[in-house]
């Protein structure tokens, strides 16, 4: 595997996309950055760049600070020091933030709500007391036909699988319509089978142009998920977090996991991290 | 055939009440010690469901009083831990006294009528209520606030569609304990000074070994109790559709 060059993530998803053209612009920057609870510090001097469209995998031990990094892209946290980015992709509207959705491994759905309210649960927030429209009604539809849950929308989720329930959270995140999803280790809690499902489907949304979507950033303990879905692999040495390797997958989508080119990948990342810990 | 799931105690009432009655009449028991059910029915009169009224409505005005207070408070608790640090070992302290203890006292300052009784019915029940809310609204897993965090919830709209609603099992359970109570409370009130309610009922039959009328009074203090724990799981079932919780 060649490090170093410039990661594609797949011919039809540059076909699909009308403003792929040129140098890719950054949606993540992060120079120099420190994040730290008091006087432990968890990310130390970590500086990367994330481009727009990219689809990025934060791999590492537990407690690596992972998580921590994810937050702080989130805007949950806040640095210590060092500059942490966000951009647009429509970089021309001027001051607006990206809008970014947000994934944890739990699905956290209010076990109060329907499917439908719970994916409107964001625009609920937004709008404070208001009344939610009819057109963020057919929005939330729409999201939940991208996770294949419109027969659910009227389900609690004590009546939906494990893996449905973290379709409703991820319907839940891409109701915002985002320009830029973090998950947290999203389908950590699910079954084999069920994670490998929505992995693809996953990488479908990501790379369909039903949504604005255009850059993924995932928190993962599994090195083969990591190679199966990323552009890169982020490789993090344990705590305090140092970004030790970036490794570019240049694999073409859809990846045959079966195949040697596959294997050899998940190979050299696993040793590459055995040789930091 | 499915049996109704209220028949199976029904039935062993039925039983139980049968022998009860048969070994009252065959073995010569006497009246002031046991007597039999059909003689206990026939003490029930207006006036018994008078001093059952009366009881009720002590007993009731207490838990509701109680219940709001309680909530409140819990609800000020939750925002303030410094309130909740200075006032809540005097909560603990009117829970650890005994109530026998005060309903004396609260007879002297408030007479035999009404506000004693609602007042020693409400002491009993404001603990279990509190501490229950309090528990129930730090319930949500913090992972819930960082994600309305990151959807821009103000503290208010997170207290309101996730603390509150996350909280309500607590409550009802709370509600569920402390209605029992409350029947106690009320009855020891009429224990120290009354002049009506099952209570006095109690303490005057039981002073004049009218066993029989001991034994309804009882007995309408029995129901009157399970009524309103079924009343209140009826209600919870249909405001908390979602779950019941396991707390006490």
């Amino acid at each position: 595997m060649s490090a170093m060059s410039k990661p594609l993530s797949g011919a039809e998803c540059e076909a699909s996309s009308p403003q792929s053209a040129g140098p890719r612009q950054a949606a993540i920057t992060a120079s120099d950055l420190c994040i730290g609870y008091g006087d432990l510090s968890v990310i130390d001097n970590v500086s990367f760049r994330i481009d727009q469209r990219e689809f990025v995998s934060l791999l590492g031990p537990s407690g690596c600070g992972k998580s921590t990094l994810l937050r702080a892209i989130a805007g949950l946290l806040t640095p210590t020091s060092g500059s942490l980015q966000l951009q647009n992709s429509a970089n021309e509207v001027t001051d607006s933030k990206p809008r970014v959705g947000l994934m944890f491994q739990k699905p956290l759905l209010l076990p109060w709500r329907t499917t439908l309210e719970n994916v409107l649960l964001p625009v609920e927030i937004e709008l404070g007391g208001n009344r939610v429209s009819s057109i963020d009604e057919a929005r939330a539809r729409e999201v939940l036909s991208l996770v294949q849950l419109s027969s659910f929308e009227d389900a609690y989720p004590k009546q939906l699988s494990g893996g449905m329930q973290q379709r409703v959270a991820l319907a839940r995140a891409l109701m915002s319509d985002p320009d830029l999803l973090l998950l947290d280790e999203p389908f950590g809690a699910l079954d084999e089978l069920t994670r490998e499902m929505l992995n693809e489907e996953l990488l479908e949304i990501w790379r369909s142009a039903d949504t604005r979507l255009k850059t993924i950033v995932m928190v993962t303990h599994s090195i083969p998920e990591a190679v199966a879905l990323s552009d890169r692999v982020f490789v993090f040495a344990a705590r305090p977090a140092k970004l030790a390797e970036v490794v570019p997958v240049e694999l073409e989508h859809p990846r045959d996991l079966e195949s040697q080119a596959f294997a050899k990948s998940v190979s050299y990342v696993r040793r590459l991290i055995r040789s930091f810990s | 055939m499915k049996v109704p799931s209220s028949l199976t105690p029904l039935s062993f009432l039925a039983v139980t009440l049968l022998v009860w009655e048969l070994a009252v009449r065959f073995l010569n028991v006497p009246a002031y010690l046991l007597p039999s059910p059909t003689a206990i029915i026939a003490t029930v009169d207006s006036e018994l469901f008078l001093h059952l009224a009366v009881t009720s409505g002590e007993a009731l005005a207490g838990f509701f009083i109680a219940s709001a207070c309680a909530f409140l408070a819990a609800l000020a608790f939750v925002r303030s831990p410094l309130l909740e640090r200075g006032v809540f070992p005097l909560a603990i302290a009117i829970k650890t006294t005994p109530l026998v203890a005060i309903a004396p006292l609260l007879v002297l300052w408030m007479g035999t009528g009404w506000w004693s009784k609602i007042t020693a019915a409400g002491l009993i029940c404001f603990f279990p209520v509190l501490v229950n809310t309090i528990k129930g609204l730090k319930a949500a897993d913090s992972k819930y606030f960082k994600l309305f965090s990151s959807f821009g919830a103000s503290q208010r709209q997170a207290f309101r569609k996730l603390r509150i609603p996350f909280c309500l099992p607590y409550f009802f359970s709370a509600l569920k304990i402390s209605s029992s109570l409350a029947i106690v409370g009320a009855i020891v009130g009429e224990f120290v000074g009354a002049t009506h309610g099952l209570g006095y009922v109690i303490m005057v039959s039981s002073s004049h070994l009218d066993t029989d009328i001991l034994f309804s009074a009882i007995f309408a203090a029995a129901a009157l109790g399970i009524l309103l724990f079924q009343f209140i799981g009826w209600l919870e079932q249909r405001v908390i559709f979602w779950q019941t919780a396991e707390t006490e």
